[in-house]
């Protein structure tokens, strides 16, 4: 076993998956064939009982034995309602129990991946896994249940048809898994001719999510027409596919129901024969439909659980596929005790411990792929004292702060706090150390407001505060932050450079940007020229010293030169 | 944000009933095959009740069980062909209704004026335009043809009751009312208990996509144990919700099912007794026995629909109900405005009846000139942006072009006039091209013109030029790209005024600047108004506007404030970054 309780056994591929997720509720799926089957029985008695009442009451004008039976019936009709939803109850625990199972071991497995998930993956196939997929595996396990019980329900109403004919019940007996030989099939046909409307079906609503997202853009410079035109098309040609599946799944449809009708009405036919020869009574006659027709019931089962089970193996291998996704291999050993100097060898930036150290360059991508070298994601050749670092175990020692970086939905203070637990007055002072003191006002509720997934609910500006106080919260031995005041005005600017540094007092810290404000508070500039190392010092130094510098940092000289 | 309504029970009726009656034929010729393939369904019973009463009287020939058992078997072969057709014009009707449902939906989006599109929750519209419209087609397509066949097979057997003993017929319909008791109560609850369970499914798929999208975060912040903690909330929520509607299924269900049995126990006690008295005949009674237990299949298939009619009647009110969206379509003057000049005169504005974030705002922006807004965060730049592009009206006081109210203007009249450009930006899915030439044709001279005004000089180095699929499957532009992009587009509509809202602050700075000064070449006729935190934007503009708290505070051109030593003189100071301010600022 795993340590989510994931059998290792069940990634062997989706047959074992779905054993697996029958293996992890042994009891209840028992519970569920138990009742399954006692139901699927319980339907074989009705037939049998009306033929009694028929027979016996009806047909000698007995009265008081009429009443007996058909109070038999009754009962009999009240159990089996009992049994159905004892089933519907069980089953749907059993589908419940799979499908968040499925849920919670994707959810798991994702985090275990974490940042190698967006490289392996797009996060809308993954959600398909953790959604779709687990509810048709789950869908697959009722088999369990009624499955069993219409094995049981077929050889009850054999017993019963052999008591009256012999030949009878080898003509129903054989008959119903012919039937059911001839309908599966063209189940799956009906699978088939559904793929390429459900694709068509995903294109539109690709199309329809793809304008509304970008339904500002249509109102301010046009092009509804043409879009509207577009979808119009598109909405035209799955209504076409829709009518080919159509025309192919009623004959389907009418044909599934259609063929038990006749194979009944062959099965009356030679049973009122024999009624006729004298051979069964006119209550055996009724018995006969009633069972032949209940048999449908079962067989039913049949064909349905087969189809979820083949579509429950697809799903299954997509599942497994995801969970077998190995998360990036990371170093092991302890990183080096106390004060170490961060070096990247590709681009030459060291970065000094206990220091604020800034990376001023012209392109943004030279900047993060510093970042993510000394960071530890993906290849590096970066070093922390005399280790490699991705022969260390960084994760929680160097913290990587960019923008893109991800705002769960929360309360301000837990969004901030991240993996701790929110301190009402640690949260005050990384709030106001990312000068984000006007978030907490304005938001309904302050620290306790709510914070849309992603932010949403924020200015881009505001984000990014929330960002970099989540960053301080955290704390790291090493915090390396990608442009963290891009999206600021000038004001704000100068209070998070401020706030930063008193935050970072004595804690080794980059900051990749270009602002005079962060540049001028760092202990140690370097300058970025075509990923490389091009100049070292304190800000002032570089800016006289480098002309090129002065041009990408210095903003007003920049204007000067350029206009 | 403006929260999307639900459509009320009424006007949901009446959308349904309009559907139903846009397709009447349809509706009409499936209900008649449906009734004529029930008919022939019915008679298999029916015959077999005479055999066995030739058989119990003795006088069954063999001639005569042929006979009728042919016959047997003829009606099922029609019945399959009926069904059939039924079945099929049942699903032309469902695929064509989807389809118009879609495609109003659609357009019901696409006709939300600007001030609505910009602030309806996409997420929730994107749900709408995805899962509801496809629940609301799988019911239309699935269960809408089974539901209407099932009802008219539970009528005709009622009826074949009714015509084998009219007052069989009437003990068998009254013995049904208990189970018409019981869908009456589910009924009453299951809506909440299903829009409950759909919206714990929901919050449960966001959770699981916010971890899945954020997995990076999850790693560099170490929050996998929130993450899980949140993800097993969200089961346990979807948990819950699930339990619910199964509890009342566990109510509903064995209800209907024993009020299945109560009418065949009925009819075979009362027939009984008729017959005893040889009031009636064995056949009778065994014909409407049997045929009252066929009901249940039929009775049964709507009751499984039920479930998916309840939520699909939900989604359907959430698409319907942007129908009732307060639509503040523009009085559309006729008049053009008379000139290029715009005027803003006291003008306020708050949003969604909050307090003000405009306090009377004063500007006239000549045509041609470069105006350069600037102000800390919550100055009210980007609203006074939204004013300027008629994207929202002012509350109080007027914003006029030319003399005409600019949020009057009509769609593509504003479009010509005055165009905003914000930060966020959207790549659609399809070609460059398609991206670029969104509201007129264009040479791919000009889109590549455009595409090197702004900078964008990927777009050279794409595989297939003009035609590369961008989004989805094809190439993922990143921000400053999509940018770029949008920077394009207008360069392409080329309107009187511009509105750039923050529009370059994902380009690098350098970048910025050359993209801002060559758009400034281009549009050189043209005014634009740039609101930017960057002050090299101000720097190089005709005149700066600085705000402030929902005012105008300074307006001149940058030497001129500089020297006035006021706010936007400290604001230059501290952006070009020599001064220590000491944590100044809006913290």
């Amino acid at each position: 076993m795993t340590d989510s309780g994931l059998a290792v056994s069940a990634l062997r591929g989706p047959a074992r998956y779905l054993w697996w997720l029958v293996r992890c509720q042994k009891p209840r799926i028992a519970l569920g064939a138990l009742v399954g089957s006692a139901w699927m029985a319980g339907l074989t008695l009705p037939p049998y009982l009306l033929s009694q009442a028929v027979d016996n009451g009806l047909q000698r004008r007995d009265l008081p034995a009429l009443t007996a039976w058909v109070a038999v019936l009754f009962a009999v009709g009240g159990a089996n309602a009992g049994l159905a939803i004892l089933r519907h109850r069980t089953m749907t625990l059993i589908r419940l129990d799979a499908a968040y199972r499925t849920v919670r071991a994707v959810v798991r497995h994702a985090t275990r991946l974490g940042a190698a998930l967006p490289r392996r993956a797009g996060p809308g196939e993954v959600v398909t896994v953790g959604m779709a997929d687990a509810w048709v595996l789950a869908q697959a396990l009722t088999v369990t249940g009624p499955g069993l019980g219409a094995i049981v329900a077929y050889v009850i109403a054999a017993v019963l048809l052999f008591g009256i004919s012999p030949l009878l019940a080898v003509v129903v007996l054989a008959g119903v898994p012919v039937l059911a030989a001839v309908v599966g099939p063209m189940l799956r046909r009906l699978q088939r001719a559904g793929t390429s409307y459900r694709e068509q079906q995903g294109v539109l609503a690709e199309r329809l999510l793809d304008i509304v997202g970008g339904l500002r853009v249509l109102n301010g410079l046009g092009g509804k027409e043409l879009f509207a035109r577009r979808y119009r098309a598109e909405s035209g040609r799955l209504r076409r596919e829709g009518y080919r599946v159509g025309a192919v799944t009623s004959w389907i449809q009418a044909l599934g129901v259609g063929l038990p009708g006749l194979f009944l009405a062959v099965v009356i036919w030679l049973a009122a024969r024999m009624a006729a020869g004298g051979l069964i009574t006119a209550g055996e006659l009724v018995a006969v439909w009633g069972y032949a027709a209940m048999l449908a019931v079962p067989v039913a089962f049949f064909i349905e659980g087969g189809f979820d089970i083949g579509h429950a193996l697809v799903a299954g291998r997509r599942v497994v596929a995801f969970l077998r996704l190995r998360p990036d291999p990371q170093g092991a050993a302890p990183a080096p005790p106390g004060a170490a100097e961060l070096w990247d060898p590709e681009s030459g930036v060291v970065v000094p411990p206990g220091l604020l150290t800034a990376l001023a360059t012209a392109r943004a991508s030279d900047a993060s792929a510093v970042v993510d070298r000394l960071g530890g994601y993906g290849p590096t050749t970066a070093m922390w004292g005399d280790e490699r670092i991705d022969t260390l175990a960084v994760r929680d020692r160097i913290a990587v702060a960019d923008n893109e970086s991800y705002l769960f939905a929360g309360a301000l203070g837990s969004v901030v706090a991240g993996r701790h637990e929110p301190r009402e007055a640690a949260v005050e002072r990384v709030l106001a150390g990312a000068a984000a003191g006007d978030i907490v006002a304005g938001l309904p509720g302050g620290a306790t407001g709510l914070i849309d997934d992603q932010g949403r609910n924020l200015s881009g500006g505001q984000r990014q505060r929330i960002r970099l106080a989540r960053a301080l919260y955290a704390d790291p031995e090493v915090l390396l932050a990608l442009d963290p005041t891009s999206a600021v005005d000038a004001h704000t600017e100068a209070a998070m450079a401020e706030g930063l540094r008193r935050a970072r007092a004595g804690r080794t810290t980059l900051v990749t940007t270009t602002s005079p404000a962060l540049l001028e508070r760092a202990d140690v500039v370097h300058w970025l020229v075509e990923g490389r190392v091009a100049a070292t010092g304190r800000h002032r130094d570089l800016l006289a010293a480098q002309p090129g510098y002065r041009a990408l940092v210095d903003r007003a000289s920049g204007l000067a030169t350029g206009s | 944000m403006i929260p999307l309504p639900a459509a009320g029970r009424e006007q949901v009726r009446r959308a349904a009933v309009d559907l139903l009656c846009r397709d009447r034929r349809s509706v009409v010729l499936m209900v008649a095959l449906n009734a004529l393939a029930a008919t022939a369904g019915l008679a298999g019973p029916w015959l077999l009740g005479d055999i066995v009463d030739a058989v119990a009287a003795g006088r069954a020939t063999a001639s005569a069980v042929d006979r009728a058992a042919l016959a047997i078997l003829l009606c099922t072969v029609a019945q399959i062909v009926l069904a059939r057709s039924a079945l099929s014009t049942g699903y032309r009707f469902g695929e064509r209704t989807a389809a118009r449902v879609r495609e109003r939906f659609l357009d019901r989006v696409l006709g939300f004026p600007a001030a609505v599109a910009e602030r309806v929750p996409a997420g929730d519209l994107a749900v709408r335009g995805t899962s509801d419209v496809s629940a609301v087609a799988t019911t239309l397509r699935d269960a809408l043809p089974e539901v209407l066949i099932a009802a008219g097979q539970a009528l005709f057997v009622l009826v074949a009751v009714f015509f084998v003993s009219p007052l069989l017929g009437v003990i068998g319909v009254l013995c049904l009312s208990g189970a018409a008791v019981a869908t009456r109560w589910y009924l009453r609850r299951a809506p909440d208990a299903y829009l409950a369970e759909q919206a714990a499914g929901s919050a449960l798929a966001d959770e699981l996509t916010a971890t899945l999208t954020g997995a990076r975060t999850v790693e560099t912040l170490g929050l996998a144990e929130r993450r899980l903690a949140s993800g097993r909330a969200a089961i346990e929520r979807a948990y819950r919700a699930r339990r619910r509607t199964l509890a009342l299924r566990t109510v509903f269900f064995p209800a209907v099912d024993v009020s299945y049995v109560v009418p065949v126990v009925a009819v075979l006690l009362v027939g009984g007794m008729l017959h005893t008295r040889g009031d009636m005949s064995l056949g009778a009674v065994a014909a409407a026995a049997l045929y009252l237990r066929q009901l249940a299949a039929p009775l049964d298939a709507i009751l499984v629909w039920l479930e998916q009619l309840q939520s699909s009647g939900a989604s359907f009110a959430r698409l319907e109900g942007l129908a009732t969206l307060p639509l503040v379509s523009p009085p559309a003057s006729a008049r053009p405005p008379g000139g290029d000049q715009i005027e803003v005169r006291g003008a306020r504005y708050a949003y969604d009846g909050g307090r003000d974030v405009l306090r009377g705002v004063d500007l006239t922006v000549r045509p041609g000139e470069r105006l350069a807004v600037v102000g800390p965060s919550g100055a009210g730049k980007s609203t006074l942006g939204r004013l300027l592009a008629g994207v929202d009206r002012p509350r109080a006081g007027a914003v006029t072009v030319g003399g005409v109210p600019i949020a009057d203007l009509p769609p593509g009249l504003l479009r010509r006039q005055v165009v905003l450009v914000t930060q966020e930006h959207h790549v659609f899915r399809g070609t460059l091209r398609d991206n670029l030439i969104l509201a007129a044709e264009a040479p791919d001279r000009q889109l590549w013109r455009a595409l090197a005004v702004v900078g964008a000089d990927w777009a050279a180095e794409l595989p297939d030029g003009l035609d590369t699929l961008l989004g989805g499957d094809g190439v993922v532009l990143d921000g400053a790209c999509a940018q770029q992009l949008s920077l394009a587009r207008v360069v392409l509509a080329d309107p009187h005024t511009l509105v750039l809202d923050e529009a370059t602050a994902l380009l690098d700075p350098a970048q910025a600047r050359a993209t801002e000064r060559a758009l400034a070449a281009v549009l050189q006729e043209r005014t634009v108004i740039a609101i930017a935190h960057r002050l090299q934007t101000a720097h190089d503009a005709d005149r700066v506007a600085v705000m402030d708290a929902g005012r105008l505070v300074e307006l001149g051109t940058h030497d001129d404030l500089v020297a006035a030593g006021g706010t936007y003189a400290a604001l230059w100071r501290t952006w070009h970054g020599f001064t220590r301010p000491g944590g100044a600022g809006d913290a």
